[in-house]
């Protein structure tokens, strides 16, 4: 008797079809699974061994022969124990083989019957049905999220026998549970640019950073509301449309944050790894490759606070991923792929004891300041185009009740500009000011004579390099379409010199 | 043979017993051919040292000696006519002086700038401007060659063109701070440097106090421009005060850490500078008065820039400050501090941190 069900693997987001074939025939009693199984999946065999038993299905002593396909492909994960016991039931003929078709089945059981939850249901049942499936049967905490797959007839089941009863066309007891779909929480929970009083300067490096999509580095000391502004950035970034959504829930759906969650990722997320964060957890690693923080943070913000202290390999990694918009992990198994397109926030002291240039309050030696700035990797500071101050709030500015602008304010300005650049940069690979590459900067940020000129002498005063140069005009490129001008002005420029980088200069100084 | 070279480089034999020794034996040249029983007869030696001073007979330190002068670096002992007179008359003078490029002249004036090498803005633009008219007023500018205060100095008057001596707590072949290269050559175009070690001694914090005393010692006037309440430039004013040179301190205001030192040495009865150019008079160095600066920048502001401008001290200001006492926008500040800037009435200390130029 043979049987045959359709499952997946996870690689990276994309999910891979596997088919699972049982096969029961006379001969010695055996149960055997062949096709470059992984540890986890061998073990397989006596969960559902047990599992059929303890729901009444005794394995009759004969040849039983479970194969995956395709063979080339390792098959790991803890998904395939439903499939397998479905496989074997249709094979008994326990149930109808016909039920089996055209249904996409995964799930985990236990020793007791009962289904467990799994990772990445939801790339596995939208790429089903993309292959033409339309039923699938995934564990009924996994429901929700399969159902989000639109035009998808989902059936959550809790246990082995629920599955028979499902697969026979019986009615269960159990009544379907339905999860609304809950509305977003109030909007006054979340964090907002008009709980900040002052730090005007900050506040406008953080929404040309956005309009722009340039990275963005804030220096100042301890206390000056960095984190704080931080937090508030993915407020001002523009909703998400209903692709990115998807996009982003399978990453979390493959990182396995998603089973509390009600609904597509509407929000754009905010990640901070703590300063001690590996490699591997930033990029995404580990035997079975599982998304990192990079990931996490797709389509949001990656905040590196207290940057200086990140290990400097650590930083490293991220130069390849913030060129490439993804990452991509190599495995003995194959290649893992995860979109990483954010933008990077970073925050740090100017000194050790975060007075610096305050001579009089700062108490770090030259070389203390030189070694502490010297710890940031310099091709990283070369990827952030917006450099700010942060200084320390004074009393006045923090008591003041001031209204200031809600971040749904600056977000409609913010999507405006953002449209102006998708506009003209239609018939091109990028769609942003900060991804404007080296050689078509003279197209897109032309400027006069006269401001050649000028810029030549900033260039010399400032000692700038071809890349901040280059990143200067950017930033005022993003200025000038803040202020819906056709062609940078002065204005633009002036403004974007106060937004470069760190020079070396300033703690290199006598 | 040089036998004060050799007098001098006896390892184990310090200043003190050097100068004890001479008084002994009159010269080194004498001393270089006393036997070991000569040298016990004095009663001033131990065992180790006897045996340092016979072993070190035994060197080739004619061949060194001749290296040294190859290298450009020249030994002044206290018995060359050379050896500079204002260092010959303090206390504890070093026996041997290694000098690269040019010492003072004979009968030039010379004043001591030193301070905290972490120094505030204000101090830096103090430090240029007194070494920038001292020197265009002939005065050679002696100094440490650390950072800060000290390189400010140098800069200041290598800037005007004029002389300027370092004196390094190291060999006068090592740069010390490795930083300041630049400047270490810019020194020896016109000036020199020079050190009581041997070349090819490394900096040794130990070294840094008795750098002091020499850099006192050469000059006729110590000034201190910044100095927090325990700081090198107060050891450089006591020694200053013990040989008899006049001391001279930069005010600040009270509750600033870096003018601490420069208050309590002004209460201590320091000569107090509150001018340049009154300075200058009394070191009877007739200096020209300048047009009082602040007004006469203030006459060339448009009325937005002079907003600015007022808003601005020799204490770097916050662009967030500015943005808040001026009332202005991102594009209007940002617009007009490049305008300051390249006019050169204010100057960018730190990103974003705006002084006022003097």
């Amino acid at each position: 008797m043979y049987s045959i069900v359709s499952t997946a693997i996870i690689q990276g987001i994309q999910s891979i079809p596997v088919s699972v074939e049982a096969d029961v025939s006379d001969g010695m009693p055996m149960f055997e699974m062949v096709g470059f199984l992984a540890s986890e999946v061998k073990e397989a065999r006596e969960r559902v061994r047990t599992a059929l038993r303890n729901s009444g299905f005794v394995l009759p002593p004969k040849h039983i022969t479970i194969n995956f396909t395709p063979a080339n492909i390792r098959k790991s994960g803890s998904g395939f124990d439903l499939p397998i016991a479905a496989a074997i039931l249709a094979a008994l003929e326990k149930v109808p083989k016909a039920s089996l078709e055209e249904t996409f089945l995964i799930g985990e059981v236990g020793l007791n019957g009962k289904v467990q939850p799994v990772h990445g249901v939801l790339p596995m049942v939208a790429e089903a049905k993309e292959r033409g499936i339309r039923r699938c049967i995934v564990p009924m905490e996994n429901k929700s999220e399969a159902e989000l797959v639109a035009e998808m007839k989902v059936f959550g089941v809790g246990s082995i026998e629920m599955l028979v009863h499902l697969l026979r066309g019986e009615k269960t007891e159990e009544e379907e549970t339905i999860f609304p779909i809950e509305e977003k929480e109030s909007a006054a929970d979340e964090p907002d640019f008009a709980d900040i009083q002052g730090q005007k300067m900050v506040k406008r490096a953080c929404e040309v950073a956005v309009c722009g999509m340039h990275n963005l580095l804030m220096i100042g000391p301890p206390g000056s509301g960095k984190t704080m502004m931080a937090m508030r950035i993915p407020s001002i970034l523009p909703p998400l449309d209903e692709k990115e959504q998807m996009e982003l829930s399978k990453v979390y759906s493959v990182s396995g944050l998603f089973l509390e969650r009600k609904g597509l990722m509407c929000e754009r997320p905010f990640r901070s790894p703590h300063h001690t964060i590996t490699a591997q957890g930033l990029a995404g690693g580990g035997v079975v490759p599982k998304p990192g923080e990079i990931s996490l943070a797709h389509k949001g913000v990656l905040f590196l606070d207290e940057l200086p202290e990140f290990q400097k390999n650590t930083l490293e990694i991220l130069r390849q991923p913030m060129e490439e918009k993804k990452v991509r992990l190599v495995r003995l198994q194959g290649s893992y792929e995860y979109p990483a397109e954010f933008m990077l926030v970073a925050a740090m002291n100017p000194c050790r004891c975060g007075n610096y240039p305050d001579m009089h309050k700062c108490h770090c030696t030259q070389t203390s300041i030189e070694r502490y700035l010297g710890k940031i990797s310099k091709p990283l500071i070369d990827r952030i185009d917006v450099c700010v101050e942060a200084p320390r709030i004074e009393f006045k500015e923090l008591r003041g009740d001031k209204k200031e602008e809600t971040s749904a304010t600056i977000r409609e300005r913010v999507v405006q500009v953002q449209k102006i650049q998708q506009e003209r940069y239609a018939g091109e690979s990028f769609c942003f000011n900060s991804q404007i590459p080296a050689v078509k900067i003279r197209e897109y940020c032309r400027l006069d004579d006269k401001q050649e000129a000028y810029m030549e002498q900033i260039y010399k005063r400032l000692t700038l390099t071809a890349r901040s140069y280059h990143k200067i005009l950017k930033v005022a490129r993003t200025l000038a379409d803040m202020d819906g001008e056709e062609k940078i002005q002065n204005r633009h420029l002036n403004e974007a010199i106060c937004y470069r980088s760190l020079d070396k200069k300033f703690w290199e100084r006598v | 043979m040089n036998y004060a070279y050799w007098l001098a480089n006896i390892p184990g034999i310090g200043n003190r017993t050097i100068q004890q020794l001479l008084a002994r034996a009159g010269s080194a040249g004498e001393l270089y051919f006393f036997s070991e029983k000569q040298l016990r007869g004095l009663a001033l030696l131990g065992d180790a040292e006897i045996a340092a001073i016979l072993e070190s007979k035994r060197k080739n330190t004619e061949q060194e000696y001749m290296k040294l002068c190859e290298q450009g670096i020249s030994f002044l002992s206290l018995e060359d006519e050379a050896y500079p007179d204002k260092l010959r008359n303090i206390p504890d003078a070093p026996y041997g002086i290694y000098v690269k490029g040019k010492m003072p002249r004979k009968n030039q004036k010379t004043v001591a700038i030193v301070g905290a090498r972490m120094c505030s803005e204000y101090g830096h633009a103090v430090a240029k401007k007194l070494g920038q008219q001292l020197a265009a007023h002939g005065v050679c500018v002696i100094s440490g060659m650390a950072r800060g205060i000290d390189s400010e100095g140098h800069w200041g008057a290598i800037e005007v063109g004029g002389m300027t001596c370092a004196v390094l707590g190291c060999g006068v072949d090592v740069c010390y701070p490795a930083s300041g290269r630049k400047l270490y050559d810019k020194i020896l175009e016109k000036g020199g440097i020079l050190s009581e070690y041997p070349p090819g001694i490394q900096p040794h914090p130990g070294f840094f106090p008795a750098r002091n005393r020499i850099i006192s010692g050469l000059s006729d006037v110590v000034v201190v421009v910044e100095a927090k309440a325990k700081s090198g430039s107060l050891i450089t004013a006591d020694f200053a005060l013990e040989q008899g040179k006049e001391i001279y301190a930069v005010p600040g205001r009270i509750y600033d850490a870096l003018s601490a030192g420069c208050n309590t040495l002004i209460r201590q009865g320091a000569g107090i500078i509150s001018d340049v150019d009154d300075f200058l008079k009394e070191l009877d160095l007739c200096g020209e008065r300048e047009p009082y600066q602040e007004n006469f920048t203030k006459l060339l502001l448009e009325k937005e820039e002079s907003l600015v401008y007022s808003g601005l001290s020799l204490r770097p200001t916050s662009m967030e400050e500015l943005l808040q006492s001026t009332g202005l926008s991102m594009p209007e500040l940002t617009e007009l501090l490049a305008r300051l800037q390249q006019r050169g009435f204010i100057t960018e200390t730190f990103k974003n941190y705006y002084i006022r130029r003097i």
